[in-house]
């Protein structure tokens, strides 16, 4: 204890700030649920934790909120450990998936409940439910049942009901999953302003990489209970460090390497330069938008990785085009290409092209 | 879905069917408007009677003590066993200790009712032999009658409960409710409806029984039900007799609508509930 | 740490065991103490003697037994095995009567509006609310001497005068029936609602008539309900007291006046109690039975607990 009072006086740990040491919980009879997690996240950012279901990232959120306990670890939150603070004590709440609106109630009830439960007076509860239904635009509904409400309005209540207690941080799971898809991204923006408006810590979980890209200052993809990457959403993106956060995070052309050179390596499809130093890297990556894709007659010459093949797929996307281009050797690349010129720059499946594969652009991971 | 002419079929066998069954009951409530010996046409003789049978009266108390008595009792004890059993049983627990608080409860819906009634009979008048405690009389038949709402009730609760969003309930705890809290201004509020529907559902099978009351009346406790069997052992049917069957049968079907139009619009938040993020 | 986690996990375990039994503790002893351990008592009798007031004595016995089988001092009597057949076909009848009322009157519920449904189902389960001995006794009125169907039976040759269709083996099916057809309603009309109408619309095409589009694309699906419906009815029916009873007379004695009459009228526990074994190995045996019917064409379970 005596230890950590000249680190918590040099950097004060800021209100919303979380730190996960080493947490793990185990569900009898099966692999750890979390396994080992160790992540800090910063006051008033918004983080978003994906990955697909099952991979623990639910379970963490709930550790977060108080309703599951860890079996070993740490959790602090604004400082303080939360080891023997059970969730009604918590300055978090939660959004949740089903948004478990409570049906005995109406909305100005539901989201006055957890101030009601705090012992906050009736005159200081009805100011503060309705600023904040004034807020989420929900005041005409005050005082429907929450059976009455369409899906996007009751995601605003379950939100509303968090928000109104001013919580350190804001725990949303999947909250805009049972949503259609043009309300869905409606939300996404909405949620982000109302975060960066508030300054409150978000903690989200989604297994959509879309919604994490568009979403997120900082982004940690989890897969069977481990944390694989954290970063911010550019850095995952583009830099992922493993197959599995390279796979999940969008489409990929990955293959298996072997250094030949400082800067060049064998893969499947062909002699590669590769800018990033090899260092023994056993795989390489490369985005499908950061392949060239040239008419056979147009192929700039004295490039490096410049591979001749045929379009066997094209799968126009509206903005873009997807083509998988077979190469000479039989192995195929995923490449997209936009579609502003889509007249004079679009391929046929059978028409020859080249492709062009920047060595900057290819990305050395692990497996 | 259903072809017309199919539906026209249905609409002219169910409509007579439904007829039928009212129709015994129907006549019971003729046959007591049935005169005064030696007049003609309709009168109120038979409750006129009534009115004046003291038997009838302290068997109409000794009823309605055993039906509210049972109800209250078996309402508690089925409500917080249906609430534990939802609640605070191991989930996906195996092996034979698992089963038994299942097997306890589906017994007393599975046992045919005069094996229970002649069970009941064996032990109390054990129990009173050995010990001069339980005399057969009103106290026994309500602990009988306790003993067969329970699993109702339990049933009845532990569906609510089951049917329930279980985020409902992490949600009263991360809005700062604690245990006792969630309890009174979460589950409380949401079971209500089948707490007063297992308290319903108990009197409607307190009044109803007539087998287990039977075997576990003493001379001293005799119900509407036996009042009514003893009368017609002995002597048939009579006006009177119909009288208090016309009676019964009004209330129970008085009460049922009632209970029925009440909870119809709660019924409606009920299932919205149970939906959960279904929408 | 595995060991501090361990005792971590037992604690919480415990806390819950503890929970439960303050909650659910009370219910289930009171079951086990007023229902359990009385029929299990009630059982064990049918293996001592009985004295001369019918009470069970030492030693223990098979004679209950030999006696349920028809053997007495006076030699073998097979009015037992007749009883029992009647209470089988009894309840067999006012069972397939149920089933056969059920499937128009559910169909029907059903192809009404959706608000008036849960109106109508009330209106059929609504009798069977009503006091046992009252809607029991109701139907002597309709069917007893001189009542108005029994006049009309009369008048088809099917009944001799003065004597009404009760008491008798008809009216004891017509009031099992009545009493239990909620019993076959209420499952039947929760898997009929469930119908996937697809597979009818499909069938449409492949069966050409009514008939034989109901036998092979609704029948089957309703059948969980049908056989849940079974058991609700039959066994309840197969050892009910009150119906036979008040509607049976003499002549249509069931297993259930029988077992009944050892406890009061004539006392003989042990015999009574041996008779209560057998009724119970039989609705054992059709409850098992069923069970295992279900299960082999698939059926939905019922809500367990």
């Amino acid at each position: 204890m005596s230890a950590s009072v000249p680190t918590a006086t040099l950097h004060p740990p800021k209100r919303g700030a979380i730190s996960i040491r080493g947490i793990t919980r185990i569900f009898t009879g099966s692999t750890p649920a979390v396994d080992h997690v160790d992540l800090e996240i910063h006051a008033g950012e918004f983080f978003t934790l994906l990955g697909p279901s099952g991979c623990g990232k639910t379970t963490l959120l709930r550790m977060l909120a108080g309703f599951e306990t860890p079996d070993e670890g740490k959790i602090l939150i604004s400082g303080k450990d939360m080891e023997d603070v059970p969730a009604h004590k918590r300055a978090v709440n939660t959004v949740f998936q089903s948004y478990a609106l409570f049906p005995h109630l109406n909305v100005e009830q539901n989201i006055g409940f957890g101030l009601r439960m705090k012992g906050v007076k009736t005159p200081e509860r009805k100011k503060r439910v309705n600023a904040v239904m004034e807020m989420m635009q929900i005041g005409q509904f005050a005082t429907r049942s929450a059976a009455q409400l369409s899906g996007g309005q009751r995601q605003r209540v379950a939100l509303a009901r968090a928000l109104v207690n001013e919580p350190d941080v804001v725990l949303l799971d999947e909250p805009l999953s049972a949503l259609d898809a043009k309300l869905r991204s409606e939300l996404q923006i909405e949620l982000l302003r109302m975060q960066k408006r508030l300054g409150m810590t978000f903690i989200f979980v989604t297994h959509d990489q879309h919604e994490a890209l568009v979403m997120s200052d900082r982004i940690g993809v989890m897969s069977q209970g481990r944390l694989e990457q954290v970063g911010p959403v550019l850095d995952v993106y583009e830099k992922p460090r493993n197959v599995f956060v390279a796979e999940f995070l969008g489409l990929s052309n990955i293959w298996p390497i072997t250094p030949t050179g400082p800067h060049s390596a064998a893969s499947p499809i062909g002699e590669l330069g590769i800018a990033a130093p090899l260092n023994g890297a056993s795989m390489a990556m490369i985005r499908p938008e950061k392949i060239w894709i040239y008419n056979d007659t147009a192929v700039p010459k004295d490039r490096a990785n410049l591979f001749l093949g045929t379009v066997r797929e094209a799968i126009y996307m509206g903005a873009s085009t997807q083509y998988r281009i077979e190469l000479a050797g039989g192995q195929s690349v995923l490449a997209f290409d936009t579609n502003n010129q889509a007249a004079e720059r679009s391929w046929r499946p059978g028409e020859p092209v080249a492709v062009e594969l920047k060595p900057d652009n290819i990305m050395l991971i692990s497996p | 879905m259903i072809p017309r002419g199919v539906r026209y079929a249905l609409s002219g066998i169910s409509w007579p069917l439904y007829a039928l069954l009212y129709t015994p009951l129907a006549l019971v409530a003729y046959y007591s408007f049935a005169p005064a010996p030696n007049e003609a046409g309709h009168s109120l003789h038979a409750y006129n009677l009534l009115l004046h049978d003291g038997d009838v009266f302290s068997a109409l108390r000794r009823s309605l003590i055993l039906a509210i008595g049972s109800a209250i009792t078996s309402t508690a004890l089925g409500t917080l066993l249906g609430y534990g059993l939802c609640r605070f049983r191991t989930p996906n627990a195996k092996g034979v200790l698992a089963h038994i608080p299942s097997l306890i409860i589906y017994t007393p819906i599975i046992m045919p009712s005069l094996v229970f009634g002649i069970s009941e009979l064996i032990f109390f008048n054990l129990v009173h032999n050995a010990t001069g405690m339980l005399g057969a009389g009103l106290e026994t038949m309500i602990i009988a009658h306790i003993t067969f709402q329970v699993p109702y009730v339990a049933l009845t609760v532990y569906a609510r409960l089951a049917g329930l969003d279980r985020y409902l309930f992490d949600a009263a705890n991360d809005l700062y409710a604690n245990g006792l809290k969630s309890f009174l201004y979460l589950i409380i509020p949401l079971v209500q409806p089948a707490i007063i529907g297992g308290f319903m559902l108990g009197i409607t099978l307190s009044i109803d029984d007539f087998t287990i009351s039977f075997f576990t009346s003493g001379p001293g406790s005799v119900t509407l039900p036996i009042y009514i069997y003893g009368a017609i052992a002995r002597k048939g049917i009579s006006p009177e007799i119909n009288a208090i069957g016309t009676l019964m049968i009004g209330t129970i079907i008085l009460l049922a609508l009632i209970h029925f139009f009440i909870t119809r619009h709660r019924d409606r938040a009920g299932q919205f509930a149970a939906r959960g993020s279904i929408s | 740490m595995s060991g501090a986690l361990k005792t971590e996990q037992e604690i919480e375990a415990g806390r819950q065991r503890l929970r439960l039994w303050v909650t659910s503790g009370p219910g289930l002893v009171w079951i086990m103490l007023f229902l359990l351990i009385p029929s299990a008592v009630l059982l064990g009798i049918a293996f001592f003697s009985s004295d001369d007031y019918g009470a069970p004595v030492l030693p223990l016995s098979v004679q209950p037994f030999q006696q349920v089988a028809g053997y007495s001092l006076l030699g073998w009597d097979p009015g037992n095995i007749t009883i029992f057949l009647r209470s089988l076909g009894q309840a067999g009848t006012a069972t397939l009567v149920s089933a056969a009322l059920s499937y128009p009157l559910v169909f029907f519920i059903l192809s009404q509006r959706e608000d008036l449904r849960p109106l109508l189902l009330l209106f059929i389960v609504l009798p069977s609310w009503t006091n046992q001995v009252v809607r029991t006794y109701a139907w002597l009125e309709l069917l007893g001497p001189n009542a108005p169907v029994s006049w009309a039976a009369h008048l088809l040759h099917a009944v001799p005068p003065d004597l009404g269709l009760a008491p008798g083996s008809f009216a004891v099916t017509t009031g099992l029936a009545y009493n239990y057809l909620p019993y076959m309603i209420v499952p039947l009309y929760a898997s009929a609602e469930k119908l996937d109408w697809t597979l009818v619309e499909a069938g449409r095409d492949l069966y050409a008539s009514g008939l034989r589009l109901f036998w092979h694309a609704v029948f089957p699906q309703t059948l969980p309900g049908l056989l849940s419906g079974v058991i609700f009815v039959a066994i309840p029916a197969f050892g009910d007291y009150v119906v036979p009873q008040l509607l049976g007379g003499d002549k249509a004695l069931m297993i259930g006046s029988l077992i009944a009459n050892q406890f009061t009228e004539t006392p003989d526990w042990p015999y009574g109690a041996a008779l209560t074994i057998i009724m119970l190995v039989f609705t054992g045996m059709g409850l098992v039975g069923f069970r295992i019917l279900t299960r082999k064409l698939g059926g939905a379970e019922e809500v367990t607990i």
